[in-house]
């Protein structure tokens, strides 16, 4: 079988390149595709606990199919933000939504 | 050497160049790992495990790197196939299923859409670079100590073990009972959210366009 730290090097990984991610990029829309990576990243942690140590309760199981879902309405509602602010500013760069720094 | 081949726009081409660079990416990985199979130092469930796990990071270093934004949201498919692969090697067949319906079907499109609206004009690629270092940094600290912290516990070997559809549904929909309703009022709310926004959108540059003309 499969090392349980195999896993976990794994989600370690793809939650640091998703972090680099949203730091790096400016267009909102990739650091959004970036914090799906982070999710991903998280629930891969919380199924590889679930499965490999909690066999009789797997609440992390539960756990991840709720992250699938919030990310979900995390997307269409970023979308929908996004969208706006494309129209208000002709621009999804995140430096130039500056409104709050006058 | 492309310019010899048939083909008739520049998008072919870049596929093309793409297979190929993925292929020559490719080979080496495929040839190791098939090596270290032959030689019994991994069994055959890790090899799918890691031919899994580069074609996820591969594909996740694509989506932080690229510098086309749409071959960045392709990357990201990839990557998330990949994801729902490393799911079904956790013996979690319903959440794979769940990751690639979701994800895959629903997203993905939805990024894509967001793309094609908010770039319709200007040219798709994006420059990002000043905080690239700090970044780097940043994400290479936090991968640092967690994959520190992981190698350092002792885990014993455990096994992973299969959860049964009935039990996973029983779990869900009589322990989680209340927290299911909360995420259906959640997503109700989000969405509901997120379509008056663009309408009332719509509406404000319709009627400022109004005015102006």
């Amino acid at each position: 079988m499969i090392p349980i730290e195999n896993f976990l090097v794994l989600s370690g990984l793809l939650f640091a390149i998703g972090l680099f991610g949203v730091l790096s990029r400016r267009s909102a829309i990739l650091i959004l595709m970036s914090v799906e990576l982070m999710l991903a990243g998280v629930a891969i942690n919380f199924i590889t606990f679930a499965s490999y140590r909690d066999t009789e309760a797997f609440s992390g199981l539960v756990f991840a199919l709720f992250v699938i879902t919030v990310a979900a309405a995390e997307v269409g509602l970023a979308l929908g933000i996004v969208l706006r602010l494309f129209r208000e500013r002709r621009t999804a760069n995140v430096d130039e939504a500056s409104s709050l720094k006058w | 050497m492309f310019d010899r081949l048939p083909l008739p726009s520049q998008f072919d081409r870049t596929i093309i160049s793409g297979g190929t660079v993925l292929a020559l990416g490719a080979t080496p990985v495929l040839v190791v790992l098939a090596a270290l199979l032959v030689v019994d130092r991994i069994s055959a469930p890790e090899f799918v495990f890691f031919l899994a796990a580069s074609v996820l990071l591969a594909g996740a270093a694509g989506v932080v790197l690229m510098k086309n934004i749409v071959h960045a949201a392709l990357c990201l498919v990839v990557t998330l196939l990949g994801v729902a692969a490393i799911y079904l090697l956790l013996l979690t067949e319903f959440l794979a299923l769940v990751q690639v319906l979701v994800y895959g079907g629903g997203v993905v499109i939805l990024l894509l859409f967001g793309l094609m609206m908010t770039n319709a004009q200007d040219d798709p690629v994006v420059t990002d670079g000043s905080q690239k270092p700090f970044a780097f940094g940043v994400a290479a600290l936090i991968a640092g100590v967690f994959i520190a912290l992981v190698l350092d516990a002792h885990w014993g070997s455990p096994e992973a073990s299969i959860v049964p559809f009935r039990d996973f549904g029983a779990r869900l929909f009589r322990d989680f009972s209340l927290p299911v309703v909360i995420v259906a009022v959640l997503l109700d709310i989000a969405f509901t959210g997120a379509f008056v926004n663009a309408r009332r959108a719509e509406a404000d540059s319709a009627a400022r366009g109004e005015a102006r003309s």
